[in-house]
């Protein structure tokens, strides 16, 4: 900083790269609760920069908010807390996807209860996923109905 | 390339649910005019199990793509011939209700996405009673070109469903590009799929050539 002219430069340039308005700026805030969703294909991959749609209760047909997921394959939205009902939420990438539907109850929004929130959006996804013993399990007992019917054709 | 439920409009569920109801007649048909159909069955409800469990065995894929299960539904057509489009659905139908794997609206349109090609591969296989001469490289050739082949049938039917029912709320574009890129994972599975085809057909060749007589 021993020449002067870079300083000048420097004084100038901070001043022109942050115009500085005359007007006064304010961030108001509210605590709300927001759905995070997390969307994986079957074998645990992420179904990053996926297509998401939310449906709100009161029009399951006219598409409430879109988005994409995050390279996580997570969405995030905060419903209107004056609808209560199933929120329909699409997660579609070529093709593939699924579409996961979260009850809301508007007096559980209402008293911004996070848990009561928190256990509607856990209940709706733990139906569609097993543990892996419970999917082995599953497929064995399903490969055995196959051969056995394969070993009742089979004897003579 | 299951389709899922409530990914295609009522109309599609419905004309697949028709078309594999045609096929599924048809087939019975075909079926019917075998000498004995009973002594396929025990050959069919196997394969239905190798069919049924295939789509939960994840293979990893090179870096851009993540992994690919296999479909098979070109080996069934093989080994099978018309059996395969009564396997199919059944397999079909127990990934839907155990692994959510697709969907019961979507059965018949799944049906026919996999099924479909199934007979076409059949009927590649079967061309190898025209060729006399070097029966051990065409029977292995023939293997690979109904393997590969029924998969890349079904990726092009799966696409083009997909991109036919892109509903207007969805970015076309982003989904189209997305299904173009899927393509060609499903040319490096085609490739995989040939393969286990010539060795399941080889195999049984070896032991058991009975079986290929469809």
């Amino acid at each position: 900083m021993k020449d002067p002219r870079i300083l000048l430069f420097l004084l100038f340039s901070s001043g022109f790269a942050q115009p500085v308005y005359a007007h006064g700026a304010r961030i108001d805030y509210q605590q709300t609760s927001a759905i995070v969703i997390r969307a994986t294909y079957d074998d645990g991959t992420p179904m990053a920069k996926a297509q998401a749609v939310v449906y709100a209760p009161d029009d399951p047909s006219t598409p409430w908010l879109k988005g994409m997921t995050d390279e996580s394959g997570k969405f995030t939205f905060v419903p209107d807390a004056e609808l209560s009902g199933n929120w329909d939420v699409k997660v579609r990438q070529a093709g593939h996807g699924d579409l996961v539907s979260i009850p809301l109850e508007q007096d559980a929004i209402a008293e911004s209860s996070t848990t009561a929130t928190m256990n509607s959006s856990m209940s709706a996804t733990d139906i569609v996923s097993y543990s892996p013993g419970q999917k082995l399990l599953m497929a064995i007992s399903g490969v055995w109905g196959f051969i056995g019917t394969a070993l009742f054709f089979y004897r003579k | 390339m299951h389709i899922p439920d409530g990914f295609v409009p009522p109309s599609i569920c419905l004309a697949g649910y028709a078309i594999s109801g045609g096929v599924t007649w048809y087939s019975l048909r075909e079926i019917q005019r075998d000498r004995d159909p009973q002594s396929s069955i025990p050959k069919s409800a196997l394969f239905t199990a190798v069919f049924f469990i295939a789509s939960l065995i994840h293979i990893p894929a090179p870096p851009p793509l993540t992994s690919f299960h296999l479909v098979l539904n070109g080996m069934m057509g093989t080994l099978l011939g018309y059996y395969a489009f009564l396997a199919i659905p059944i397999g079909l139908f127990f990934q839907a209700v155990m692994f959510q794997h697709g969907g019961m609206s979507t059965l018949g349109i799944n049906a026919v996405i996999m099924g479909l090609p199934a007979i076409v591969a059949y009927y590649v296989f079967r061309l190898r009673s025209h060729l006399p001469r070097k029966q051990q490289f065409w029977t292995k050739a023939l293997a690979f070109i109904s393997g590969a082949s029924a998969v890349l049938l079904s990726a092009t039917l799966f696409a083009a469903i997909a991109i036919g029912t892109i509903s207007p709320e969805l970015n076309a574009a982003t989904e189209r590009t997305a299904i173009y890129l899927s393509l060609g994972s499903y040319l490096i599975q085609a490739l995989v799929e040939g393969t286990f085809t010539v060795m399941i057909v080889s195999f049984l060749e070896k032991v058991k050539p009975e079986l290929l007589q469809v």
